[in-house]
């Protein structure tokens, strides 16, 4: 049976998912200011490490990564509302290209697995 | 025997050993996060040997040009010579061969080096002047069509190297210069489709060099090119951009001054945004101070154009 990563397409579909799911958080007020930076490869580099993370691809990330790179932004004031919302941003962009209910519901509880790392608790 | 050397530093590595773990476990300060190939924190340029094809996957064709890689996915097959992503390195020797006024406050600087300078139009260098003051600036001029390494040097009151160079440097006068850095060139440009140049202040200087290669390498789609200043006596080259476009149909000059009434004054990154309608077919040079470029970059990606079709270089001033 093939992985979660091969069913949403592998490093491909990661590369659209991106383009797709950076305009969006850059569009998106509640949460643009974490990730407006003049650097925008690099932000788009790290989102696409991220997303080959949810997406159950190939990557070596442990929670002290996420601890240590999102330390900045919690000091800047990012809690759980933001993490929902990026979250709503990620299931949005995968309904858009077609993935099933169920794969989403699979990326968000991935995506979900992080949040204690990320938020620094 | 160390095969690794990150700038004159030898580095150990092992057999097998990525490069990001040797250069860690030489407790050099190296930026990484995914150590998958995918994030690319802790990218770096290979100056001396190939990498495998491997670490440079996902990277544009402008950077593997440039020998852009990730260390972190790299194991090496042969002796490397690397250093820190963008860093200028190197030095070359360069005699002032001409040095003039482009307007009230921009100074045209003519270098001639001592050696073969190999650079794409649009790349920058570092330049060295005597009490190591340094500063990098972009090179305007185009190996092919100049004579020079051509800079535009934006007169700063209080300006260190600004002010040597306005007030001190001659004609004759020997200064140092970096390898060129950078990947805002035209290589990876579709040939069809449209440029769209846009820069204020010096940021002309590599948006000049860039127009004239594409011009060079015959790209067939349109070429535009706007030109930001604040004031009016802020725009420079203005006979020569118009020349330009009087001898080439593709090419088109705007120039875009902030205080004037006249049409088509006004606000660089508005005018562009609003002039370029197929922002997702094009590909863009943005080039002038970080504030105009990020304010350019996000409207023209919001607006649909490619991350990978925006090329830019931010002006930083110096503390």
């Amino acid at each position: 049976m093939p992985t979660l990563y091969e069913r949403l397409g592998g490093a491909p579909a990661v590369d659209t998912a991106v383009d797709i799911f950076y305009r969006k958080v850059l569009a998106d007020n509640r949460i643009n200011r974490f990730f407006d930076t003049v650097d925008m490869e690099a932000q788009a580099a790290k989102q696409k490490a991220f997303l080959t993370m949810v997406f159950g691809g190939p990557n070596s990330y442990t929670g002290k990564d996420m601890r240590e790179g999102h330390k900045h932004l919690v000091a800047k004031g990012l809690n759980d509302s933001h993490v929902d919302a990026v979250l709503e941003n990620l299931g949005a962009t995968l309904k858009e290209l077609g993935v099933s209910d169920a794969d989403i519901k699979e990326v968000a509880a991935l995506a979900n697995s992080v949040r204690d790392d990320v938020l620094n608790r | 025997m160390a095969i690794l050397t990150l700038g004159e530093t030898p580095i150990p590595i092992a057999e097998g050993q990525t490069v990001l773990a040797a250069l860690l476990a030489a407790g050099v300060d190296a930026p990484y996060s995914c150590r998958a190939g995918l994030c690319h924190t802790c990218l770096h340029q290979v100056i001396e040997g190939t990498v495998p094809e491997a670490s440079q996957a996902g990277l544009s064709d402008a950077q593997k040009a440039q020998g852009y890689f990730m260390p972190c996915v790299c194991v090496p097959k042969e002796p490397l010579k690397i250093v820190r992503a963008g860093d200028l390195h190197g030095e070359i020797e360069v005699r002032v061969a001409a040095i003039d006024r482009l307007s009230h406050n921009v100074i045209r600087l003519c270098l001639e080096p001592d050696r073969t300078f190999a650079y794409r139009p649009g790349q920058f260098i570092a330049l060295r002047a005597p009490g190591e003051v340094i500063r990098t600036y972009s090179i305007a001029s185009h190996p092919a069509l100049d004579a020079f390494i051509e800079l535009h040097v934006r007169v700063i009151p209080g300006g260190k190297m600004s002010g040597f160079i306005a007030e001190r440097l001659a004609r004759g006068d020997r200064l140092k210069i970096s390898n060129p850095a950078g990947t805002c060139f035209y290589e990876g440009a579709d040939p069809e489709r449209p440029i769209v140049l846009a820069g204020a202040g010096t940021g002309l200087a590599p948006l000049w060099g860039i127009a004239r290669d594409a011009i060079e390498q015959r790209h067939r789609g349109p070429i535009r090119l706007y030109h930001g200043a604040r004031e009016r006596s802020g725009l420079y080259l203005v006979d020569e951009l118009q020349a330009l476009a009087d001898r080439h149909e593709s090419f088109s000059y705007r120039p875009c001054v902030l205080s004037d009434s006249e049409p088509g004054a006004g606000d660089l990154a508005a005018t562009v945004a609003g002039a370029e309608t197929d922002p997702a077919n094009t590909d863009f040079f943005l080039c002038g101070d970080a504030d105009l470029v990020g304010r350019l970059k996000r409207e023209l990606y919001l607006k649909g154009a490619k991350l990978q079709r925006l090329r830019a270089d931010s002006f930083v001033p110096a503390a």
